[in-house]
Formats: C-alpha cells, structure tokens, sequence
C-alpha cells in the first residue's frame, strides 16, 4: 500500500499536493473495483462452465439459446434477477433478512484480497494470508445463519442451523490441513509460500510433491473445502430434496443472486488457497519468473494460476455431479472422525519430517542423492 | 470400530469415488454422447400408427355423419344439403381439435376412409377458437347462407336448421347438432 502510494505520488505531481490518506483511500478503492469486477465477470462465467459441465455429464447439451452457444445466458440470468420482485415475508424480520445476504457475500469477497494473482499481483500481502482467509470466510456462517432466522420459515432455519453445524466442523479438519504447507514454509503470508515452491525442481518443488504427508493434506484439504462452499455432496443445507432450498428459500432476485454470487466466490477462494498452498501457485514449471520483464512475468504468472484455479473448479463441479448428498450424521461422523484425526496425523508427521530432513522433501533429497 | 475396518472404511470411500467419478468422466467428455434434440429446428418423425390432428379429405366424404355419431366427445360438426342426384354436399365440417381426444373411433367407423389421422401435433395458439379446424371453407357456406337468405326475405324462426334449401326443398338432415 505505501510503495503504491508512493509510486503513484511520484508520478502524477497532482496526487503529491494531497494528503496522504486521500490518496490512500483512492488506491484502495481502485483496487477494490478491479478485483470485484474481476469476481463478478468470475462468478457469471462460472454459473455458465457449471451448467455446460452438467449438461456434459447428463448427456445433455445445456444452454445454447443467448448469444453465441449460449455464452450470454449468465448475463440473461443477472437481468432476470434483477428485474425480480424483491419480496420480504411479512413476519420476517426484516433487518435480518435483509443485512444476511450481504454478510455472505463481504464474507466470500473479502478473501480476494490475499488471492495471489501473480508474481506481484496482489491486492494486500498480509503476513497473516492465510489466518486472514480462515477467519474471514467464517463470516459467512453468521450471515447464513441470519438468513435462516430471520427468514420466519422452519426450512429456512433448519437449513441454517445445519450449514452453522456444518462449517463450523470443518472449519477444524480445513484450518489444520493448511498447516503442513504453512509449516513447510514458515510463513503465513501467500506469496511467502508460493516463493518457497519454486527453484530448479520444477513441478516436483510444489508442496503436493514434498512428502506423503502433504499429498494426502491436500486431498484432505479438498475434501473439507469442498464441504465449508456447501456445494453437493455437502449441500445439506440447501438440501433440495428435504429442506426446499434451506437458508435462501425465502429470498428472491437480486438477494438470492448474493448467496449465489458468494458460493461461486467461496469455490474461487477454496481452489486459490488450494493451489497456492500446495500446487506451487502462480509459479510456472521450469521458468524463473522473477528474472522476466514485469510485465510479461506477471502475466505468465496470472495465466499459469488461474489455469490451475480453474482446473481444480471444474474437478469441483465434476465431483458435484457425481456424488449424492450425505446425510447429516455422515457428514458429522466424516468430518469428527476421518478427516480431524487424519489431518491432525498429517500434521504431526510434516513436523518430523521437517526436523528429520532438514524441510527437505522427497524430490530434493533424491536429487541430492543424484549429486546436485 | 478396529483399525482395520477405520482403514478399510477410508479404502472404500475412495475407490468408490474415483469409480463414480470415472464414469461422469466419460460421459463428460464424449461430445458424440449428447441425446437431446434441438425441438424446433429438428423434429422427430411420429410413428407409423400416429394418432394426430385429424384430416377430412372433402372430395371423398359422402357426409354419411358416421363420425359425428361415433364420437365420444362430439368434437366433429357436419352440416350438408342433399343435391338433385340425391348425393349430399357438405356446407360444413368442422372439428374441435382442442375437444378431441385423439381415440380414433371416427377414423376406424369411415366408411370411405377419407378421414384419417395425420402426424401433426404443435398447434399452440391464442385462442380456442383457433383449435376448430374448417374443412369446408366457412367464408363459401357463409355466402350460400346469405344468398338464401336473400332469396327467402322471412326470417328463419329461432331453432330452425341454419342451411335452408333455396329450391323449397326440406332439408334432408343436418348432422352434428351436438
């Protein structure tokens, strides 16, 4: 932010007559329109893809009527929506009803800001990224949670409760499935861990491939993530067949398309964390990217880490039209007694592995045997 | 719950998965494998024995009214006028396709086989109105009606058969008065 700021003040002369908050202030706003135009865009082409792959997987062909093969149908859909009645039932409560879509929706936004695009690009490199996207996408339960109750409706609050149960189990097996990566790296900061998996190994740096321990922590951490987006076969709390649709069923136009928005972001969120942790984030195989222009290099490196967060999108989408929705016990007994006590053994089994080894994984202790 | 049974339950859990996802897999991919027909621009050929809109084929009808008499929800309305070599002329032959319930009696009962079934089924419209299908064209009978009319200036009582004979003849018979 201050090297920004700075950068900025020395080449407009205009900004240097300001104070420096006023030009602050601008940046941040700046920034913050890029990366919300950048969800959106995101988000509306996302519903698009999702639908697509669903048709592919149900031998169907999907929307093909808007536009050029149907490439316009999110755009059709936004103006559906918010041409929508806005309705709010008579004995909601009404400040309630109407504050929780935007807490969901902050709580899924706000995480962009540690999303590391690229080499520098970057809306704030917190030293504490990844606690930052923890505690910020627990937001989201509280807003969800409002939106049960205060929508006046037994589906509504059983939908809410079970999504406040829900996430608040795996947020446990999610937060100590990070750790190995955090570990390995010392650091909390995103491009900290994304800089430690880079080097002369190629793909074989990136943490998935350090030890078995951090392989499994990242199928550990997909399952889980998968299950804190509340996307099928964790969708218990929107769970069509027996809730109607759970927390949002009383929500209409543009308040539902919040609580679609923020799932589409959380799924965004989850896969970025995912590959920034374990899959070597934006660093391209075999290329130093850091000694590139800065220009090229950050949008080799925007490429290289988008086309791995959408990757891991399309497998989410791929497992939603698979697998059949848990049922709650399932969901409980998955999460308190498969995934915590296997993610807290993976922990365990990073740490004597970085003490026996020296952090050193398998690919580099094998191409120190080879003589390098 | 042995260690055993956790690890093979973990075990199942995910050759199960990968097994479920393998199959989503391949029909994901395949492009060949999509059966949905695009409906307005390609249409699927009725079968063979198709019961569709019905078809009167006017030059063939005899009038016999077999078919207005045969029909379970009266849909097909006849009326005709009985000519000098005694063969009767239908004036009218409407059927209520949206009355109709496409049982096909009418069509087994002709006896000339004119009216039949084809393999038409889209006749979305606005109004009822437009589900009545004329095989006799109603702007001829309407004239006829007007050119008796004025050949017989005394109203025709309420009630009356509508297609009056203008040569004095009684009317032989209007079918389908429903």
């Amino acid at each position: 932010m201050d090297s920004a700021v700075a950068f900025l003040t020395s080449k407009i002369p205009f900004l240097a007559s300001l104070p420096f908050w006023v030009v602050a202030f601008l940046v941040m706003l700046v920034v913050a329109l890029v990366i919300l135009g950048f969800a959106l865009t995101y988000e509306g082409i996302a519903t698009y893809i999702e639908r697509k792959v669903a048709a592919d997987i149900q031998v169907r062909i999907g929307p093909n009527r808007v536009g050029p093969n149907g490439w316009f149908q999110f755009i059709a859909d936004g103006v559906k929506l918010l041409m929508k009645e806005d309705l709010i039932p008579a004995k909601a409560d009404k400040f309630l009803f109407v504050l929780a879509p935007y807490l969901v929706f902050v709580g899924s936004f706000a995480a962009f800001v540690v999303v590391p695009f690229g080499i520098s690009l970057i809306a704030a490199d917190l030293n504490i990224g990844v606690y930052y996207v923890m505690a910020v996408t627990s937001l989201v339960v509280i807003g969800i949670l409002l939106a049960g109750w205060g929508s006046n409706n037994k589906w509504a609050l059983l939908g809410g409760m079970r999504a406040a149960a829900q996430i608040v189990s795996y947020e446990v097996p999610v937060g100590m499935a990070l750790l190995p990566a955090v570990i390995l790296a010392g650091s909390l900061s995103l491009q900290e861990i994304i800089r430690s998996q880079g080097g002369y190994l190629g793909i074989f740096g990136w943490n998935i491939f350090h030890n078995p321990f951090t392989f499994f922590s990242f199928f550990l951490y997909f399952t889980a993530a998968l299950a804190e987006t509340n996307r099928t076969p964790f969708d218990i709390p929107e769970a069509e067949s027996e809730l109607v649709a759970g927390y949002h069923v009383e929500y209409s136009g543009i308040r539902f398309a919040f609580f679609f928005m923020a799932e589409y972001g959380d799924m965004f969120v989850v896969c970025a964390l995912a590959a920034a942790l374990y899959l070597g984030g934006w660093q391209v195989p075999f290329v130093d990217v850091s000694g590139l222009s800065p220009l090229l290099a950050n949008l080799l490196s925007l490429g290289v880490f988008l086309a791995k967060v959408i990757a891991l999108i399309l497998v989410m989408m791929w497992v939603r039209w698979t697998l059949p929705r848990l049922r709650v016990d399932q969901l409980m007994r998955m999460s308190w007694k498969y995934l915590v006590p296997l993610t807290f053994v993976n922990v365990l089994g990073v740490s004597v592995w970085v003490l026996a080894f020296d952090g050193k994984g398998i690919p580099a202790l094998v191409m120190s045997l080879l003589g390098r | 719950m042995g260690l055993k049974q956790y690890l093979k339950n973990i075990w199942e859990a995910v050759y199960t998965i990968a097994l479920g996802m393998k199959i989503t897999a391949r029909y994901g991919i395949d492009p060949s494998e999509e059966i949905t027909q695009q409906y307005p621009e390609e249409k699927r050929q009725p079968a063979e024995r198709f019961r569709g809109f019905l078809h009167n084929d006017v030059p063939r009808c005899i009038a016999c009214t077999m078919c207005a008499k045969t029909c379970p929800v009266d849909c097909i309305e006849i009326e005709f006028v009985t000519g000098e070599d005694k063969k009767r002329k239908l004036t009218r032959f409407d059927i209520n396709i949206g009355r109709c319930m496409y049982c096909g009696l009418c069509v087994e009962v002709c006896p000339t086989k004119c009216l039949t079934h084809t393999d038409g089924y889209e006749k979305a419209s606005l109004s009822r109105g437009e589900l009545i299908l004329h095989f006799v064209e109603p702007a001829s009978a309407e004239e006829e009606e007007a050119q008796e009319k004025e050949a017989e200036p005394e109203p025709a009582p309420a009630g009356a058969a509508p297609a009056e004979n203008p040569s004095g003849k009684e009317p032989e018979g209007t079918g389908g008065e429903n």
